[in-house]
């Protein structure tokens, strides 16, 4: 299962939905996703996503004493997270309601 | 930590090595400190050295520098486009340059002619590029490097390529002297080509290697002087425009001299200085290679203009 989900997570998501709850470093980011969403972010897939939120200003860098410099979630992040929460909450919520009709589920 | 463990490490912190310098320099101390925390296994190394390949194609705009990509890009295309002028040297001397046994190709197979006359212009098209583009931004860059180290960098492709013309025609001076009639009478072998009615076949291949090593110390003179000096504005721009019309007009000579190659090859294998399997796989690899790393680099840098 953590495979399959691995394989179609949305990285960039799953990183912004960890900073919303506040700002981490590299490594508490990879802990963050794995413990709470179930997915384990590599080395590369979590900078090449960090970079690229960075870039479009969703994300900042914060001052660091040391090397593990932490990230948090800027205005537009922020704004961005929620957009593509209610995306996903509506896409959820029209699964769940076919998967009930046609499939008598009854969700987790 | 296992030997294992180590070698995965180490594998990971080379993949490091695969990002371009903007992006080690903002992240590769944060990268190292995860790989430290999380004990990188294989799947961090290999990860990291896939996701090298989108850092170089598609930069980070925080992390794009245009005037350093343009300079990189020039660099690079300097270097190739040596390496191109240098194969183009060969073909002129393999062919072209062997009189006695041209008239009879050439009247034979008028294509190979036009090959020819195509290589010679776009040749004669691309030094020019080099020259009217190049020379404004080297003249800057000799202007501020004047009483620095990079002053004998600038100074390579001028003082390198006389160097090697003057050993050249000593060594040529000194074989003939030694050897009386060095010229070797018409053979169906490419032993004779290689003889190229001067030094004999081994002093030729010499030259030649010793004209590339010229060729490479030349070109990287300059390439090393764009890093230290840091020019930018105008002439950086300018010269990249003209790297890109002199790789255009180089890469247009190459598939002349190539067509010729593979003409001569079928049609006149007893004639100038391409019937042998060996020298086709060793000349146009070679055009094909210098070729695109050129047009890469060359197409890396003119987008890097319009930023």
């Amino acid at each position: 299962m953590r495979e399959k989900l691995d394989r179609w997570a949305d990285p960039p998501l799953l990183v912004l939905a960890s900073l919303a709850d506040e700002p981490k470093h590299g490594y508490a980011i990879t802990q963050d996703v794995e413990q709470t969403m179930g997915v384990r972010l590599s080395a590369g897939t979590l900078y090449a996503v960090i970079s690229r939120l960075e870039a479009r200003g969703l994300i900042e860098p914060l001052e660091s004493e040391d090397r593990r410099r932490p990230y948090r979630l800027t205005a537009d992040g922020a704004r961005e997270l929620a957009e593509q929460s209610e995306r996903m909450h509506q896409v959820s919520s029209v699964a769940q309601r076919r998967l009930r009709a046609n499939y008598g589920w009854a969700g987790a | 930590m296992s030997a294992r463990e180590h070698r995965v490490s180490l594998l990971a912190r080379a993949a490091l090595g695969l990002y371009p310098p903007a992006w080690r320099a903002r992240y590769d101390d944060e990268v190292r400190a995860l790989l430290e925390d999380s004990s990188a296994g294989p799947r961090s190394a290999a990860s990291l050295a896939w996701y090298a390949l989108p850092a170089w194609a598609c930069p980070p705009r925080n992390l794009y520098d245009p005037p350093a990509r343009m300079r990189a890009s020039l660099a690079t295309v300097l270097a190739a486009w040596t390496a191109l002028a240098g194969l183009a040297a060969i073909f002129v001397q393999l062919t072209q340059a062997q009189a006695s046994s041209q008239v009879a190709t050439l009247v034979g197979h008028p294509v190979i002619q036009w090959s020819y006359w195509v290589f010679d212009a776009a040749a004669a098209v691309s030094v020019l590029a080099v020259a009217v583009g190049g020379l404004p931004l080297w003249l800057r860059m000799l202007r501020s490097a004047t009483r620095r180290r990079e002053m004998a960098f600038l100074l390579a492709p001028v003082v390198v390529p006389v160097g090697y013309l003057v050993a050249s025609l000593v060594t040529i001076h000194l074989v003939r002297r030694g050897a009386p009639n060095p010229v070797l009478p018409y053979q169906p072998r490419s032993v004779v080509d290689l003889a190229n009615g001067m030094v004999g076949p081994w002093w030729f291949l010499a030259l030649v290697i010793a004209g590339f090593a010229a060729g490479g110390l030349a070109a990287a003179g300059p390439g090393l002087a764009l890093r230290g000096l840091r020019p930018e504005g105008l002439a950086v721009t300018r010269a990249t425009r003209a790297a890109v019309v002199a790789v255009a007009a180089m890469g247009v000579a190459g598939a002349a001299s190539v067509f010729a190659v593979l003409c001569l090859y079928a049609w006149a294998p007893s004639e100038a200085g391409y019937h042998q399997g060996w020298q086709l796989a060793t000349y146009i690899p070679g055009v094909l290679l210098a070729a695109a790393v050129a047009s890469t680099s060359a197409a890396r840098g003119i987008r890097a203009t319009a930023v």
